[in-house]
């Protein structure tokens, strides 16, 4: 692993709530060109940890590098090297694309080329178009689109692909692959089984707060007929009961 | 990109989108212009309608916008998941609260020159003191928006923001010395209003409008300040990105104390050092009369030629109101105005020379026009100017008449304060003053007593 280059490193993560434990000890690492897969019901712990790494959640225990930055000490030098996608988030009502990008391009630092960004979206026919006006799926490409603005080394995607219709979704899927070939770092949090096993290199399964198996999705299936039963096996919920 | 180029850019994308928003740009920019309207209907009586109450209508405006405006789109933007998106940008946190605060400002300082400019336009006086009155605008602006930013901390949503925002919105209007001035309130009210920063931003504003500019508002101006301060800091410390993160489940709500702890500190420290009086009220007054001054039995002479000594005698001038009060006053021989309101004087002075209702043949109407100069920043409360103008018209007009021609002529035009034609004080802008349209009443019963004053002044010279 240390040779193909650690980007994001996470050890001994901790975070609760009161008197609950939403992450109890997380420690993982995702290399360059590598997607890892973060997999778990509702209420295990993804995307807590992945708040954690932004600094949107102040972490009880453990360390969080980004780079080589303590994600922690300097979360803002952490955030110029990170793309995210996260649930919950959102534009003013009456920004354009176009707008969005040269926005978000200046507030990275960077000069990456809004109309190309624009293109490989598949927003140039919506780009003078209001926030407001887009749909949940142009809404979704535009957060895509909007990671890119930094050029990063490390992506968190936290279910990147829901609202997406089908085709979008492939589209999305050969994004991550192109951006896996790129030498970027994925970590990506998501309830579609067949999603990790297209795309990641590794999971995670989190099951209150801790990892219960991590492997390739090969090794933790091993001798469950599928990843989903896997899942109930190791965490007593299926996935798709959990919901989205 | 610095940080100063990204507030900048910040800023200016925030009014862009600001400008798109229909109900923003309703709200920033109509509701001003309706409550411009209000102002208008209720001081419609007013010699100068809106003159006297342009810091009352500029505060409503700064505190709408501030306290309504301002934390309406930072919540709803955070419910929304804006600022969330925003927090993990390699930007700092205050270049967004920069722009933020920028951008209302400058959404309340164009509303507030919108106001101004229709104000203007309907024949409102300009400002005696306009870099006072940005100044003062400012200040006030710093202090609501800080508030403004703790209402935004403290409401998890937009209907909370209308609720918090009403509770300080209309106690202020209403008892805090904003929509009702205070001199029209009960003495209860006016201690109440010491607690509010309405009444302090009010005071600063109308001092530049048609006062001493910023000379005696020190107070007012450190209030707002320490308010504002106070304000911005317990809300930056309780500043919260994320819409689903609650007020109540937060730490360090104790900041609130500071906040609302500076209020009660100014009101207190304000009733410590008497700074609750209220203005005095300069709409109710009395009129006064000719008879308040002269028994009606008296016969009066057919001329100002026929005015004769015992004219003089019969007159009660130790009725007359005093020359370092409010109404008609006149500088003590060893007052010296400020600098600034010296250099106007001055400038006024070279203009009379020019002044062509001072040079109408009619020497009643002359003397007439000469005391409205003095009559309007009387009836405007233009504080020094009202004082030290009437030395330099005196001195004008025993120039120009002589005295004993000049006592009957006073004695003739205090005798008809209805009397001539009253035009010349709607054409006071060729002097720096501003005109009066409303009605003439009041004016010309300062152009009475000030010609009652002189004519007190020749008698004490000796004249007979």
């Amino acid at each position: 692993m240390a040779a193909r280059g650690v980007r994001l490193s996470i050890q001994g993560l901790g975070k609760r709530y009161g008197k609950q434990e939403a992450v109890r000890g997380i420690s993982l690492d995702v290399a360059a060109g590598e997607i890892v897969g973060l997999l778990g019901p509702n209420g295990a712990g993804k995307t807590t940890t992945l708040e954690c790494i932004l600094g949107l959640r102040r972490p009880d225990a453990g360390t969080i590098s980004v780079c080589g930055i303590d994600a922690l000490k300097a979360p803002r030098q952490a955030h110029a090297r990170i793309g995210v996608v996260l649930q919950q988030t959102g534009l003013p009502d009456k920004i354009t694309p176009r707008e969005a990008l040269a926005q978000f391009a200046r507030l990275y630092g960077a000069h990456q080329d809004g109309e190309v960004l624009l293109a490989r979206f598949g927003l140039l026919e919506k780009a003078d178009g209001l926030y407001e006006t887009l749909s949940g799926g142009q809404k979704q490409r535009l957060a895509l689109a909007l990671a890119f603005a930094g050029n990063p080394a490390v992506l968190l995607l936290d279910e990147a692909a829901a609202g997406l219709d089908v085709g979008m979704r492939r589209a999305l899927h050969d994004d991550m692959r192109a951006m896996r070939a790129e030498g970027r770092a994925l970590l990506i949090a998501t309830h579609d089984m067949s999603e990790a096993m297209e795309l990641c290199d590794r999971i995670a399964v989190l099951h209150r707060g801790r990892i219960v198996a991590e492997g390739a999705p090969d090794a933790v299936i091993g001798a469950h007929t599928s990843l989903e039963d896997a899942i109930l096996a190791l965490t007593g919920t299926a996935l798709a009961d959990s919901g989205r | 990109m610095n940080a100063l180029s990204l507030v900048l850019f910040q800023t200016g994308l925030s009014l862009k989108l600001n400008f798109r928003n229909r109900m923003a740009v309703i709200y920033g920019y109509l509701f001003p212009l309706i409550f411009l309207v209000a102002f208008w209907v209720i001081w419609r009586n007013d010699e100068v309608p809106l003159a006297l109450h342009l810091g009352q209508l500029l505060t409503v405006t700064v505190l709408g916008g501030a306290c309504f405006g301002l934390p309406t789109t930072l919540v709803s933007e955070r419910e929304r998941g804006v600022w969330r998106r925003y927090a993990i940008t390699p930007a700092p946190v205050w270049v967004f609260i920069a722009s933020l605060l920028a951008a209302r400002y400058v959404l309340l300082l164009t509303a507030a020159l919108l106001q101004l400019a229709v104000g203007f336009a309907f024949g409102m006086p300009l400002p005696l003191h306009p870099l006072s009155l940005l100044a003062a605008f400012t200040v006030a602006s710093v202090a609501f928006i800080g508030f403004g930013l703790v209402i935004a901390m403290l409401a998890d949503t937009v209907p909370a923001v209308q609720a918090l925002g009403q509770c300080i919105f209309l106690p202020m209007l209403m008892v805090g010395g904003v929509a009702v001035p205070l001199s029209t309130l009960p003495d209860w009210a006016q201690h109440i209003s010491a607690f509010f920063p309405g009444r302090y931003a009010v005071e600063a504003m109308q001092a530049a409008v048609t006062g001493r500019g910023l000379t005696g508002t020190g107070f007012d101006l450190a209030a707002l300040l320490l308010i504002g301060t106070a304000g911005a800091l317990a809300a930056a410390m309780m500043f919260r990105w994320d819409g689903g993160e609650r007020f109540s489940a937060r730490p360090g709500k104790a900041w609130l104390l500071l906040a609302v702890g500076m209020w009660i500190a100014v009101g207190v420290v304000a009733e410590m050092h008497g700074q609750v009086r209220a203005i005095d009220a300069v709409d109710t007054e009395a009129v006064p009369k000719v008879g308040d001054f002269r028994a009606p039995a008296i016969p009066m002479p057919a001329s100002w030629e026929a005015v004769t000594a015992a004219d003089f005698d019969a007159i009660a001038f130790d009725r007359l109101p005093p020359d370092g009060g409010i109404v008609a006053p006149i500088a003590a021989p060893d007052e010296a105005p400020d600098p600034q309101v010296a250099e106007r004087i001055a400038n006024i002075d070279a203009a009379l020379d020019h002044w062509r209702p001072g040079m109408v043949a009619d020497p009643v109407q002359r003397v007439r026009n000469w005391l409205s100069v003095l009559a309007v920043p009387d009836v405007l409360q233009m504080e020094q100017m009202e004082k030290f103008l009437p030395p330099l018209v005196f001195t004008r007009l025993r120039e120009m008449f002589g005295d004993p021609d000049l006592a009957k002529l006073l004695y003739w035009v205090a005798m008809h304060p209805e009397g001539g034609d009253d035009t010349a004080m709607r054409h006071l802008e060729a002097l720096g003053l501003p005109a009066i349209s409303g009605p003439m009443q009041k004016p010309r019963a300062r152009v009475m007593l000030y010609a009652f004053k002189f004519l007190k002044r020749l008698r004490a010279k000796g004249m007979r």
